[in-house]
């Protein structure tokens, strides 16, 4: 095949322990759009930043037109053909600079002369807008564009480097749909003008409109290629979150009493309501791609955000938390995603981030009791398995899977009503995997438990009853048993699929 | 700092600045004839008393992640508010101490606030105060010191006198070992260290307002109330930079017109100095303490030693960035990056 | 206002030429007095010296009843030779211009007097012989102070010597003791010290404390500066050391006058100009120049000596009781020529 724009053949990463790609083959041919689709975690946005020269991988090589390609800094990347446009958008514009400044900026930043030339740089500026179809005045500063125009600049300016392979990461998720076909126009026009494309994104509509061919990513690898006439989506939502079940060991125990009862809440303005309840002694799982309205939901529950509109009780009285405090004094406890950037307290040893929530509990007359402190942190790490040395050691010389379970272990160490767990499998590994999930069915008995997860293996290893969160509501039910995998995986991937309707 | 085998880059880490201010004392107890006796330790404490105070504030809004610049302006403001309310006014002490401990308290809150809900970055908004504050001490007398029997503005003669109880607050001297050795400020610089340690070290709130200045988002998240903390930490800081301001009109006996900045310098060098204490890496109440001590016993020897000022100025300066490298370099862990 | 400057006027006319209309007598222009615009172009500003100083100035233009325009730079040499421009565009008669930097304000006299403007420069040193010099001798200070020291200690004795290198004024009175020390072998330097790290006062004490603890057997401090002497006298007080050290020092204020006054204080004595009296002396000279006089190439404003004892004997306690009862402090018979309305006392 002489159209190859770009070659990966074994391209491995890691980030200290954490072996984040394992080997990635994929070839991008010119005129074509590649959609790559992946969990959060997969390595979709390692092998972009090695594609755009902010990473180098360990081992594996890249070949651009025939010819070996390593690029060292991202303006490398640029000058060799390799475009990329962010996600973030104000990662791609300068927003204080006027549009013929950001549309020449690459060209500023590397150099030629000292002293600018206004009016010739507005007269090349407009004519790389008009070839992207952006029709705005080049002196207006980017601050005051609408987010799609930032947008378009950001492409226009990538553009200027007449590219051999434009990456657009999640490009649509802040625009409106009229804003969008705009931008799918203009990539129908670069494909059709022989540049190779590499489109990352969730959405299905998106997907179904642009893809020439899909490629999905797992555990840092390519887990599937689906091209062809008639593209295989399913097959590829599959192969990116994996289906690969080992015999989960779930039994249903009988659920108590109702904890949680929500009724025709409305997450944001024009999501569909949705209403649920659940049990004490049931742990159910809400699944959903990422941006599907699972963190929003448990904002409402936390106190970190308001619904719309509906209702929700906890134990029948009415649960409208306006901090974390109040959710915490409630009994409502939150073990938040990211770890790194809304746990851990970096400066704090184990013990301090253990009862960090908790520190009335082992106060008294606000000095806190160091001995009651050590005692409750001592049951935590033999129950939670955490491996250290001991509970003085500080957070960051824990691997990550002992560093969650030492989060995870901070909001089991007292009783809750409703426990809720967002994320709480990210960046562990599969043994700490198994011990928090286990730890959190062993105590489930008294509470209700909701564990938000995006991976559905997650979702199926935990969960009691597994809910389907898409476009900010509930769009399926599924008991843990015989589970129809693919049919969540329809209601995953949207809600409007007629096999989502089978359930 | 816990786990491994001590080895000898942590024993320097950790004990360093104590064996350089003990290597410190030794030498100026050899070159320089009286610096070993009770009388030059009182001193040392003295002179480094009202800095020292300041510096526990400063440190309260570190520990937060936070920045207090206001703290010098404060300290003059309340010299001259307590001597206006005496020498103008005419209150008696306790009510002038009380006013311009209220004012330090109301001067943190503002900085709070404007920090808090404002969103103003800390360093401009207690910058932005301490420009408010040094026109604003002003502003009363026409830019004139207060002393007892001033000519006002209206041409009239101001008639209260600094009260011998407020004076005393600067003063006074207790017996300890010697007759008349240890000056009341000391006593307040000791009482407030230990209660700014125990507050910091030994109850909650000083467990979350550090938690809050490694990573406010997931303190926040842990269902500590960031905003409040962070308020507080600027009450405490306006508070004790007050106090600070009323030893000093107690022990000058009036109001000076002055910017505070020297003070300003002098106790955030205090706390930084004070990360690099026992490697501790993060503010704390009692690196801050001695690190004001070591700037004291420093600046008293090479006094004692005829050294010009300007090269006090040099030394200081190099005491700083010594301990900032022990801080962020030889731990490598690097605590925060503030200051 | 009124009333005092007419009260002020008359009382001048009637005591100089009694019987005559009062107008009549006053030299070209200051016959038509209000027509007549004076500025005062300031370096520094914020400090009781320097508010004295504004005092006496606006004192001694009232008493004329001319138009007086205050500029003030606030330490910011640029904008003060901007404010002289400003000055010579406001049509001004005279101007003061009150310290500054020679380098900057050099250009901007000559300006002002190529504009026909009269201008009299106080502490600062604009290098042109068509403007006088308004000075309090800082070298008689010194003088008047050590002297004091030498009539009570005697010529032999061990001393501390405060001092910053550097400040002109500092720099003239270290040029009087480097002189006095050389005349009088028995004064024994031991030690030098001094900062201007604010509140000076506090900052001095601190370093007075270690020097005194160094050198016990200081007897005299010499603190040309009422900072430093404050300072000073807290540090032997602290010390417990005020029957045996004595403070010579420069400057006064209500403050100081309050702490030389203390029970047993070590603050013996200080010479001083009137802040206030420079200030009508520069309106004064400057007054001469625009009648066509010569107050001369240099004005020297005399300083005077004050001690405890002084104080103490006639029981003054603030600024204004030590112009009243001290008349040399309150009044230099300095560019006083017989037409001159002086201000009210």
């Amino acid at each position: 095949m002489s159209d190859q724009a770009i070659r990966l053949a074994g391209l491995c990463k890691a980030f200290g322990r954490n072996q984040v790609l394992r080997g990635v083959d994929l070839d991008l041919s010119g005129g074509q759009v590649t959609v790559l689709m992946g969990a959060n975690g997969a390595g979709k946005s390692t092998l972009v930043k090695i594609l755009c020269g902010v990473h180098a991988a360990d081992s594996g090589s890249v070949t651009l037109a025939g010819q070996p390609f390593k690029p060292e800094t991202p303006s490398e990347a640029l000058r060799a053909g390799i475009v990329t446009v962010h996600q973030n958008i104000n990662d791609g514009v300068v927003p204080d600079l006027d549009v013929a400044s950001n549309l020449l900026l690459d060209g500023l930043a590397s150099g030629g002369g000292v002293f600018l030339n206004g009016r010739k740089m507005r007269a090349r500026a407009r004519e790389i807008a008009a070839a992207v179809g952006l029709t705005i005045d080049v002196s207006r500063p980017v601050a005051g564009l609408s987010l799609a125009d930032r947008q378009l600049v950001s492409i226009a300016r990538a553009m200027a480097h007449q590219p051999r392979l434009l990456i657009l990461d999640e490009p649509t998720s802040s625009l409106s749909a009229a804003e969008a076909s705009r931008l799918f126009d203009l990539i129908d026009s670069l494909r059709a003008r022989g540049v190779a494309i590499l489109y990352i994104s969730h959405r299905m509509s998106d997907i179904r409109r642009l893809a020439d061919r899909i490629v999905s990513m797992r555990d840092g690898r390519i887990s599937g290629v689906f091209e062809g006439p008639e593209l295989d989506y399913s097959g590829a939502v599959r192969a990116m979150l994996g289906h690969e079940i080992t015999e989960v060991d779930i039994t249903i125990p009988q659920p108590g009493l109702p904890v949680l009862e929500v009724r025709d809440l409305v997450l944001r303005p024009g999501a569909r309501p949705f209403s649920l309840t659940c049990h004490a002694n049931e742990v159910v799982a809400i699944t959903g791609l990422v941006g599907a309205g699972k963190s929003e939901f448990a904002s409402v529950l936390f106190g970190t955000g308001a619904a719309v509109s509906g209702e929700v009780r906890l134990d029948g009285k009415p649960h409208r938390p306006a901090s974390p405090r109040a959710a915490i004094d409630a009994g409502v406890f939150l073990s938040p995603k990211d770890r790194p950037v809304n746990a851990v307290v970096a400066d704090f040893d184990i013990l301090r981030n253990l009862t960090l929530p908790f520190l009335k509990r082992h106060s008294t007359a606000q000095f806190v009791r160091g001995a009651s402190e050590l005692a409750t942190t001592r049951r935590m790490i033999s129950e939670m398995g955490v491996v250290c040395q001991s509970p003085t050691d500080g957070i960051g010389t824990l691997s990550g899977g002992n560093q969650q379970k030492v989060m995870v272990a901070r909001w089991m160490a007292e009783a809750s009503r409703l426990l809720l767990l967002d994320e709480p499998f990210q960046g562990v590994d599969i043994q700490a995997r198994r011990d928090i999930g286990h730890k959190i069915r062993e105590t489930a008995a008294t509470r209700a438990t909701i564990v938000f997860v995006a991976e559905l293996d997650e979702a199926l290893e935990i969960a009691d009853r597994v809910l389907v969160m898409s476009e900010h509501s509930i769009v399926g039910e599924h008991r843990n048993e015989n589970i129809d995998v693919s049919a969540i995986m329809a209601q995953v991937v949207d809600a409007s699929l007629p096999s989502a309707a089978g359930q | 700092m816990q786990s491994g085998s001590p080895n000898a880059i942590d024993l320097a880490i950790k004990y360093g600045f104590l064996v350089l201010m003990a290597g410190l004392i030794v030498f100026f107890g050899v070159m320089a004839e009286g610096f070993l006796s009770p009388h030059s330790a009182v001193f040392i404490l003295q002179s480094v008393a009202i800095t020292g105070i300041l510096a526990l504030g400063v440190t309260a809004t570190l520990v937060v992640g936070g920045f207090d610049l206001s703290i010098g302006a404060v300290a003059t403001s309340a010299l001259m508010l307590s001597s206006y309310a005496m020498v103008v006014w005419q209150l008696d002490a306790v009510s002038a101490v009380a006013l311009c401990l209220g004012m330090g308290l109301l001067v943190g809150l503002v900085n709070g606030l404007l920090i808090v809900k404002m969103k103003v970055p800390d360093l401009l908004a207690t910058l932005g105060m301490m420009f408010l504050l040094v026109g604003l001490q002003r502003i009363p007398t026409e830019g004139r010191s207060i002393s007892t029997g001033m000519t006002l503005p209206d041409g009239t003669t101001a008639s209260g006198i600094f009260s011998e109880g407020f004076l005393m607050l600067g003063r006074h001297r207790l017996d300890f070992i010697l007759p008349n050795l240890v000056p009341l400020s000391v006593v307040f610089l000791v009482l407030i260290a230990i209660g700014v340690w125990v507050f910091l070290e030994l109850t909650r709130h000083g467990r979350l307002m550090y938690a809050i200045g490694s990573n406010a988002k997931a303190a926040g998240l842990a269902g500590a109330n960031v905003n409040g903390y962070k308020i507080a930490a600027y009450m405490i800081s306006g508070t004790l930079a007050s106090f600070g301001g009323v030893l000093l009109a107690a022990r000058l006996g009036r109001g000076d017109v002055a910017s505070g900045n020297n003070l300003l310098l002098d106790s955030v060098a205090a706390a930084l100095i004070g990360f690099a204490v026992l490697g501790a890496s993060k503010p704390n109440a009692f690196g801050t303490a001695i690190g004001a001590l070591f700037v004291g016993i420093l600046l008293q020897g090479l006094t004692m030693m005829n050294a010009p000022y300007y090269t006090q100025d040099f030394i200081k300066g190099g005491v700083l960035v010594i301990a900032l490298v022990f801080t962020f370099a030889l731990s490598g862990r690097g605590g925060r990056a503030r200051g | 206002m009124i009333t005092r400057r007419l009260f002020t006027a008359l009382a001048a006319t009637v005591a100089m030429v009694p019987g005559l209309a009062f107008a009549a007598e006053m030299p070209k222009p200051f016959d038509k007095p209000a027509e007549v615009k004076i500025a005062l172009v300031r370096y520094l500003s914020t400090g009781d010296f320097f508010q004295a100083y504004l005092s006496g100035v606006e004192k001694q233009a009232a008493a004329l009843g001319v138009d007086l325009r205050v500029l003030d730079s606030r330490q910011d040499a640029a904008l003060q030779a901007d404010m002289v421009d400003q000055a010579i565009a406001l049509g001004v008669d005279g101007i003061i211009i009150q310290h500054g930097l020679t380098e900057s304000m050099q250009a901007a006299a000559q300006r002002a007097v190529d504009a026909g403007i009269k201008v009299v420069a106080f502490d600062v040193n604009v290098e042109n012989p068509k403007i006088p010099q308004i000075e309090q001798s800082d070298r008689d200070l010194a003088r008047l102070a050590l002297e004091q020291a030498v009539a009570d200690n005697g010529t032999t004795w061990t001393a501390g010597y405060v001092y910053v290198p550097g400040i002109a004024p500092l720099d003239r009175r270290d040029e009087t003791w480097k002189a006095v020390k050389a005349a009088n072998p028995g004064i024994k330097q031991v030690a030098e010290f001094g900062t201007l790290d604010n509140p000076i006062a506090n900052s001095v004490a601190n370093q007075a404390r270690s020097v005194l603890s160094a050198n016990p057997g200081i007897n005299v401090v010499f603190a040309p500066y009422d900072e430093f002497a404050k300072g000073v006298k807290i540090a032997v007080d602290e010390a417990g050391m005020s029957g045996q050290v004595s403070i010579y020092s420069a400057d006064v204020s209500t403050s100081d006058i309050a702490a030389m006054r203390e029970a047993g204080s070590a603050w013996k004595a200080t010479a001083a100009t009137n802040p206030a009296v420079v200030g009508e002396v520069s309106v004064r000279a400057l007054a001469q120049l625009l009648a066509g006089e010569d107050p001369g190439r240099s004005v020297i404003v005399p300083p005077t000596l004050i001690t405890q004892k002084m104080l103490n004997e006639l029981d003054i306690k603030n600024m204004e009781e030590l112009g009243a009862k001290l008349p040399a402090f309150a009044h230099a018979d300095v560019a006083v020529p017989a037409w001159m309305p002086l201000p009210k006392r």
